[in-house]
């Protein structure tokens, strides 16, 4: 790919983003400062009510978060290898979960050598099935292979509904307040209800915040690299609670607003030629190759349906309204046509000529739902849609050659659809 | 033996031939329910006076399926949905979907998008088990459904009517053990692929019609001599154990499936509905009690491989081979720690590889042939 | 009195005569495997080239892919067994073998007695076997039995990510337009294949002798590599392309002694 010109703009990483590395370096500081001190520490899926540890004040890592960020550093495969070779799981898993599998069982090891950022032995498991059902399995795996306990979320997928029948509802509160009891249990810890509410306020400052963020992207030419809020989603994954999130967003913001009024852009001084909107996690090992080929291309994905997956939006002392919102919360939790409808009201609103979707090899789901809600798409949202291959974590299934060569394909497509209009 | 290979045509018809036993229903004027596999409520549907009739797909290599699934959706589901557009399945009132997976949950997108004349009828177990939340879910949830099917039958479901239909699925599950017990006894009649026939026809046929089949074909093994099995005993686990010339690989190499943790075998008959007044209660009850399955969620995480290896201990079998149906991803995780606790437990641990869009056979071949010849020169 | 071992497999085959008392009399190997041709060429070639009569050869034993279709087989035996027993007659203190062959990877352990506890093979996949080499071969403009020497060249090791062969082809198609070397991209396609195959070993657990065999054990870049990603030596016999119907053989032997 000798031909790709490196096009990045020169800048220092912003305030904001510093801020980011500190909090992410804090949390794993907490993280291990507890588990030296013999402390509960816990391991939980991205999607967990996490108000409540906050809440009791244990530390939690989040194994996704944690392979996302060794992937983006190419340092996975060791870890994936481990797990496929001597641990004998299959290549077809999830690679987060293999990556993650092989990770817990080398960190036992006395004296391994730590890969940053470099996760502690962790006491209990924190679970929601949410995004997918092989975080079940996973989870399952983590607590036979480390003989650790799960406090467990089963969050129901909404196979025909957007609203949850009340039923639904009533047994993900119940599973609320079981763990809450579970917890004061295992944690040896009165639940304090009143910092609890505290912590659901400011999830939901959080959460509108990141959310005015996200439209302000829908500018033209937009504010910032839609990749970018790959980067910011991970405050609300590990600190969705935390005031400190709250300074970054308004930090983030700030920075944004000042892009605007300066007409500057994150997307660098490559003109933005088309707005598209990207589906499914990033091709984290790849990404730097990705981001290069779609500036060469004048592509920026203005907005992708991956980080709205943390809008979890209820009102505070509110649980009922808390277990719903877990329950809806990843778009992972919906039918296609219920999540096609909210990708064309974000196509709409962002204004994309186009889609470009990975076909996640980790991620069945949705994977399923690109398949399915192609024709949903071109007919809801009336615009050219384009798949490739590739996975979060494993490099052995990306082709650059392939990305480049469906990217090409729809920018051609949406250039034609360019011409046609004037 | 007469009147048992007369038996077990029929058996064997009906396994290979569920398209016809369909029309013959459809003819008598029932209304059919397909079942996805696996842990439908089956009961409901035979309360509510229509035939659940299993959907595993079949031996092919699905095209038009390759529309809204993506390549690595496991076999199983690529072919159902291929009959589903292609129209095998045409006269079913509906089809049941429980959502175990993810694969099940993009499946129920699938069927909506390509089979748009059978309706999907979806519904969620809770996997949460020992919440004390779960019951009271899974009762509103069969109720949901249950809404569904008399919708589609007219028939009303009482709390009597549905207790009936219960104690006789719990019948068919008692003569289901019955039939795994006594087979053995008869492994000479009773070859894996026969064994496969019984148990994969039971998911096709109506529920009286197995229970009074499978009940003559078991006092009709009875009554022969006990034969002494001199050949490998061996338990099969996983999705389903397919295609035939696959469980014929065994038979060349002399050795006799004595048990088995098939979802479309023995897993979906191991677990009696609980007595009590209350159908709705038993019904739900039932899938909280399920234990040792991948698609269902347990605390005790070695439950599985504990029970695989006391079903080997207690068959005198010296290998649990896994089916390992290619991307399903329950079974892929559960593999590593069964496969290892086979090991542990000084057996023989296979490992084949299901595969319904492909005949090639080749690889199993090679791992049969060399199992049985690794174990004759151990003994 | 001779006995004879042949091994269909799917890209070549090989054949084995022996004596009574257990000593390699000839051996032969064409470059077709499984179908109408490459069965019958083994055979006329080792009986032309041994000057051996057919009814000199008391018993016929056949392994490999091809094992159910030759017709003068007086019995077969599967590859596994077969390859554990060529391998432990070569090399008789071996207790883990690898074979990589067309389309099969193997991994069998041995116990100190020299029985079969235990192997595995390889996904339905090309990646890691033999023909994923053949396919890289090709697009490189190269002949597969080249490929051994010419990594001896290599400056250094080309990341090969790919392990999908359509994927790498075109992975290495785009590394040849950045000019990168042959040598060092070849070096690449070893290493992934040794990467594929090791963790297959780890599946099944790794003992001390460590032997190789297959025609693909004849690629000492593919040996190099391998003993790379497994941290040992790995022995490889001159004659590990005949371990197959070197085994065949001395099981035909064997079933001679018991009737």
């Amino acid at each position: 790919m000798s031909e790709v010109k490196e096009v990045k703009p020169k800048r220092e990483l912003p305030l904001s983003r510093i801020m980011v590395n500190e909090q992410t370096a804090q949390v794993y500081a907490e993280a291990w400062a507890a588990s030296e001190k013999g402390e509960p520490i816990g391991w939980s899926t991205a999607i967990f009510p996490q108000e409540l540890c906050e809440t009791f004040g244990v530390p939690l890592v989040y194994p996704e978060n944690n392979a996302a960020s060794i992937s983006a550093k190419k340092l996975g495969e060791p870890f994936i290898e481990h797990a496929e070779g001597h641990m004998r799981y299959p290549i077809n898993i999830c690679s987060y979960a293999r990556l993650n599998l092989g990770m817990a069982d080398k960190i036992i090891e006395p004296g391994w050598e730590k890969v940053e950022p470099a996760m502690p032995v962790p006491t209990f498991l924190c679970l929601a099935n949410n995004s997918c059902t092989q975080l079940m399995k996973w989870y399952e795996n983590l607590s036979r292979n480390l003989n650790i306990p799960i406090f467990f979320m089963d969050c129901l997928y909404n196979y025909d509904e957007e609203e949850p029948a009340p039923h639904k509802i009533k047994y993900l509160k119940k599973q609320l307040e079981n763990n809450i009891k579970k917890m004061e249990v295992l944690f040896n810890k009165k639940f304090d209800w009143d910092k609890f509410l505290e912590v659901q306020k400011r999830s939901q400052i959080n959460r509108k915040l990141f959310n005015e963020i996200v439209a302000l992207n829908a500018r033209k030419p937009s504010p910032m690299n839609g990749f970018d809020l790959f980067n910011y989603m991970s405050c609300l994954v590990l600190c969705r609670g935390k005031a400190s999130t709250t300074r970054i967003f308004e930090q983030l913001k700030r920075e944004i607003e000042a892009h605007i009024q300066n007409g500057t852009s994150t997307y660098g001084s490559t003109p933005e030629a088309y707005r598209v909107h990207w589906e499914g996690i990033a091709c984290w090992p790849n990404l730097g190759f990705n981001l290069k080929t779609l500036r060469k291309y004048g592509v920026n994905c203005v907005m992708n349906g991956y980080v709205t997956a943390w809008d979890v939006a209820y009102e505070p002392g509110d649980l009922e309204g808390m277990a719903k919102a877990y329950q809806c919360s990843s778009t992972n939790s919906f039918s296609t046509s219920s999540i096609m409808d909210m990708r064309t009201k974000s196509i709409e609103a962002f204004g994309c000529e186009g889609m470009l979707c990975h076909v996640n090899r980790s991620c069945k789901l949705m994977t399923f739902h690109i398949f399915v809600g192609r024709d949903m798409i071109e007919e809801k949202a009336k615009i050219p849609s384009t798949n490739f291959d590739g996975d979060q974590s494993d490099t052995r299934v990306f082709s650059e050659a392939q990305f480049e060569t469906r990217l090409q394909g729809l920018v051609e497509i949406m250039k034609a659809n360019k011409e046609a209009e004037l | 033996m007469k009147k048992i290979e007369t038996l077990l045509d029929r058996f064997a018809f009906v396994a290979n031939k569920p398209s016809a036993v369909m029309k013959v229903y459809l003819e008598e004027g029932k209304k059919i329910v397909g079942c996805f596999p696996v842990y439908t409520p089956q009961p409901l549907i035979t309360a509510s006076g229509m035939i659940p009739m299993g959907i595993w797909g079949g031996q092919i290599t699905p095209t038009v399926a390759g529309k809204y699934n993506p390549i690595f959706t496991c076999s199983i589901m690529r072919s159902c949905l291929e009959y589903g557009m292609t129209g095998v399945y045409k006269g079913m009132s509906a089809v049941m979907m429980p959502m175990l997976c993810d694969t099940f949950r993009g499946m129920s997108s699938s069927w909506r998008a390509g089979v748009k004349e059978i309706p999907l009828i979806a519904f969620i177990h809770p996997q949460n088990r020992l919440d004390s939340g779960a019951l009271d879910f899974m009762i509103e949830e069969y109720k949901s459904v249950l809404k569904r099917l008399e919708a589609l039958s007219g028939v009303q479901v009482t709390n009597a009517s549905l207790n009936a239909a219960i104690d006789l699925y719990n019948r068919k599950n008692a003569v289901m053990q019955t039939f795994n017990e006594v087979a053995n006894d008869h492994l000479d009649i009773i070859t894996p692929t026969v064994r496969h026939h019984v148990m994969k026809s039971a998911t096709f046929l109506e529920v009286s019609e197995t229970i009074q089949l499978v009940g003559e074909l078991i006092a009709l093994l009875k009554a022969q001599p006990i034969h002494k099995w001199t050949g490998h005993k061996l338990i099969l686990t996983g999705i389903t154990a397919e295609p035939e010339a696959l469980l014929s690989l065994f038979e060349e190499n002399k050795i006799a499936v004595v048990g088995d943790d098939l979802a479309q075998e023995s897993r979906q008959y191991r677990t009696a509905y609980p007595a009590g007044e209350m159908a709705f209660e038993r019904l739900a009850s039932q899938w909280l009690n399920i234990k040792g399955c991948s698609m269902a969620y347990e605390e005790d995480s070695q439950s599985r491989g504990k029970m695989l290896v006391d079903m080997a201990k207690k068959q005198d079998a010296d290998c649990i081979a896994v089916c390992l149906m290619r991307f399903c991803d329950v079974e892929e995780y559960d593999y590593p720690y069964i496969s290892k606790a086979t090991e542990n437990a000084g057996l023989y641990s296979l490992c084949l590889e299901i595969d319904q869009s492909t005949q090639d056979n080749g690889q199993s071949r090679t791992k049969i042939q060399s199992y049985a010849e690794m174990a004759a020169s151990l003994v | 009195m001779y006995v004879l071992g042949i091994d269909i497999g799917s890209t070549a085959s090989k054949a084995v005569a022996m004596t009574m008392d257990k000593k390699i009399y000839a051996k032969a190997v064409v470059s077709h495997g499984t179908g109408a041709i490459g069965p019958k060429q083994v055979y006329e070639k080792i009986l032309s080239e041994s000057k051996l009569e057919k009814s000199e050869l008391k018993r016929i034993l056949v392994t490999g892919y091809g094992r159910f279709v030759f017709d003068d087989a007086d019995s077969q035996k599967s590859e596994i067994s077969c390859h554990a027993k060529g391998v432990l007659y070569l090399s008789p203190d071996v207790r883990t073998i690898i074979d990589i062959g067309g389309q099969d990877v193997k991994a069998i352990l041995l116990n100190d007695k020299g029985m079969i506890t235990n192997f595995v093979m390889n996904d339905k996949c090309a990646a890691g076997t033999g023909r994923f080499l053949d396919n890289m071969a090709k697009v490189l403009n190269v002949k597969t039995h080249e490929l051994g020497a010419l990594s001896e060249h290599a400056t250094e090791v080309v990341n090969i990510s790919n392990t999908c062969t359509v994927f790498a082809e075109s992975e290495v198609i785009s590394q040849l337009s950045k000019n990168v070397s042959v040598e060092n991209l070849i070096a690449g396609i070893h290493q992934s294949v040794a990467k594929r195959v090791s963790s297959l070993v780890y599946r099944n657990g790794i003992v001390k002798e460590v032997a190789l065999s297959g025609g693909v054990a004849l690629n000492k870049g593919v040996v190099k590599a391998l003993s790379e990603a497994l941290k040992l030596e790995i022995i490889v016999h001159e004659d590990c392309q005949f371990s197959g119907a070197l085994g065949a053989a001395l099981f035909a032997l064997e079933e001679i002694g018991q009737k």
